[in-house]
């Protein structure tokens, strides 16, 4: 069953909630390679996210991406929050005529999302970053033969194997960088988020 | 540290407090300082806009004025401007002609700057892109893309300013400045470092008796650390690189710009352009504009750049075009 516009604003209350949750663990998380501005950056843009969503009257599914893009980049300029905004502008021009958001749509939005972070970021797939995370979710979505719940089920797997992919990969983008082997053995922490992204969709895909 | 600063935090926004109390032709927009912007826009002209980190002036907001630029997005100590700030300047300076985004090469200006262009798109403001790269040293022949932007930019400013102020449309301006660009070249060196406020202390060092061959204005590694020369060998060898990629003819006229990185007196860039003039006039070259002085600084380097612009018909009568900034007055005599 694909979703209509007024389930998908469900996302952004979801996405809030969320990062709001995970604020402390993903500044710990941060902190260990990086300045710890991930957990402040993820839990103020999608706040921002939120309530320009719930501030439209009447927005289609990529109107939603649009107001939560430009939301990300005025409330969270950090590499990460730009990265973010990028994705969900990217999402937006990708389905600006999609009137519904299923197996494909999905598969859509987490492709130019991942391409948007790609180009914006000037990152290669095994640098140890978001994009490591974000190209296995469209590429589960694109290999899918499901309804989008399930499909989501299984790009959250995929997720999850690429996150844990990425504690073998070390850093070479952003502050984490001037760890290089330091970050060998843990989760990459933008891939974290990706991963939290995924997750949050998913659940709201399987609400009744 | 011996600097003039009431606290390292506040010294970027002390500047520019400083900045608006002395010069009434500029403003900031959107309730922000770093938004700095003209006070007085012209109707239907294309704007440019430029940013970057604070550390440099008179780049990169010293350039905001009459026929030449009209908004800077101004981030801290080498540090860029966020996305927001950019557009902000933007939404501004936008007279419905649209809008040239001029800065420097590095990740994370481009980064913001592309993505404020994508939140103008998003607000029907059209804008384009010039990356100043004019420093030779900072990458070879065949790889200029990956060329950071310092000194030389100025005479981007100047076209792209001068060219927006004769009222051509964004596609025209964009053109002209590219131009302007693939036809500039800058070489520096530096003598001593410099020192960020918040940071404290040098980041690196420059031995009593050394010079660094390309340095960057932000301490960036150059290509060799040599023993200091007589000022004309210094010349000779940085003037090599910039004719090495060049095809300067005799009859040809070009743009001079000796520039100080902070600490380095007049007296000494007059010494250097003596040697750059006679180089020229070596190869029949006319230098038809010459600009000395404080350009593009990195806080209290000392040391210099050499810029060179190869002039064409198109570029000349722009780069003569007169100029009123703050910071770079440019009078028709």
């Amino acid at each position: 069953m694909a979703m209509t516009a007024e389930q998908t604003r469900a996302f952004y209350p979801a996405w809030a909630e969320r990062f709001a949750a995970e604020r402390e663990a993903l500044i710990a998380l941060d902190g260990k390679v990086g300045d710890s501005d991930l957990g402040i950056t993820m839990s103020k843009g999608f706040a921002a996210a939120r309530d320009a969503v719930a501030a439209l009257e009447e927005a289609t599914i990529a109107g939603q991406m649009k107001a939560a893009g430009a939301a990300l980049a005025k409330a969270a300029p950090s590499t990460m929050g730009t990265l973010m905004a990028t994705g969900f502008l990217r999402g937006f021009k990708a389905l600006e005529s999609a009137g519904q958001f299923g197996t494909p749509e999905a598969a859509t939005f987490w492709r130019a999302y991942a391409e948007g972070v790609a180009q914006r970021g000037k990152a290669q797939l095994g640098d140890k970053t978001v994009l490591d995370v974000l190209d296995p979710i469209a590429a589960a979505l694109e290999a899918s033969g499901s309804p989008l719940p399930q499909a989501l089920d299984e790009a959250v797997t995929a997720a999850a194997a690429a996150l844990e992919a990425t504690k073998d990969m070390v850093a070479q983008h952003g502050k984490a960088a001037a760890f290089q082997e330091k970050s060998r053995g843990l989760p990459d922490a933008g891939g974290t988020v990706a991963v939290m992204l995924v997750e949050v969709m998913r659940d709201v895909a399987h609400r009744p | 540290m011996k600097k003039f600063l009431n606290t390292p935090e506040a010294f970027v926004d002390e500047m520019l407090e400083g900045i608006y109390r002395a010069h009434p032709q500029v403003t900031h927009a959107a309730g922000d300082l770093r938004c700095y912007v003209t006070a007085n826009p012209v109707p239907g002209k294309v704007g440019i806009v430029t940013g970057g980190g604070s550390g440099h002036l008179p780049t990169f907001l010293g350039f905001v004025g009459e026929n030449m630029l009209d908004g800077c997005a101004v981030g801290g100590v080498f540090q860029s401007p966020s996305s927001d700030q950019i557009l902000e300047v933007t939404k501004h300076v936008d007279q419905g002609a649209g809008v040239l985004y001029l800065y420097g090469n590095y990740t994370g200006d481009i980064m913001n700057f592309d993505m404020a262009g994508e939140l103008a798109e998003l607000e029907d403001i059209t804008t384009r892109t010039v990356m100043g790269n004019d420093d030779v040293a900072s990458s070879v022949v065949g790889e200029e893309h990956k060329r950071r932007g310092v000194a030389g930019i100025f005479f981007l400013y100047k076209a792209a300013g001068a060219a927006a102020a004769e009222m051509l449309p964004l596609d025209e301006v964009a053109r002209i400045t590219d131009k302007a660009r693939a036809r500039t070249r800058t070489m520096g060196v530096a003598l001593s470092p410099c020192i960020v406020p918040e940071v404290g202390k040098p980041s690196f060092t420059i031995g009593e008796n050394e010079m660094e061959i390309g340095m960057g204005i932000h301490g960036e590694p150059g290509i060799s650390r040599e023993p200091l020369k007589p000022a004309d060998e210094v010349v000779d060898v940085m003037m090599a690189r910039i004719f090495a990629e060049t095809d300067y003819k005799s009859g040809d006229e070009v743009a001079v710009l000796i520039n100080g990185l902070g600490a380095t007196p007049l007296e000494e860039l007059y010494i250097l352009f003596r040697r750059v003039s006679i180089l020229m006039e070596e190869r029949g070259v006319t230098i038809r504009h010459c600009w000395l002085g404080e350009f593009a600084t990195s806080m209290e380097m000392a040391g210099a750049s050499i810029s060179v612009l190869h002039l064409d018909d198109e570029l000349e009568p722009l780069l003569a075009k007169p100029v009123n900034t703050p910071f770079f007055k440019h009078i028709k005599v």
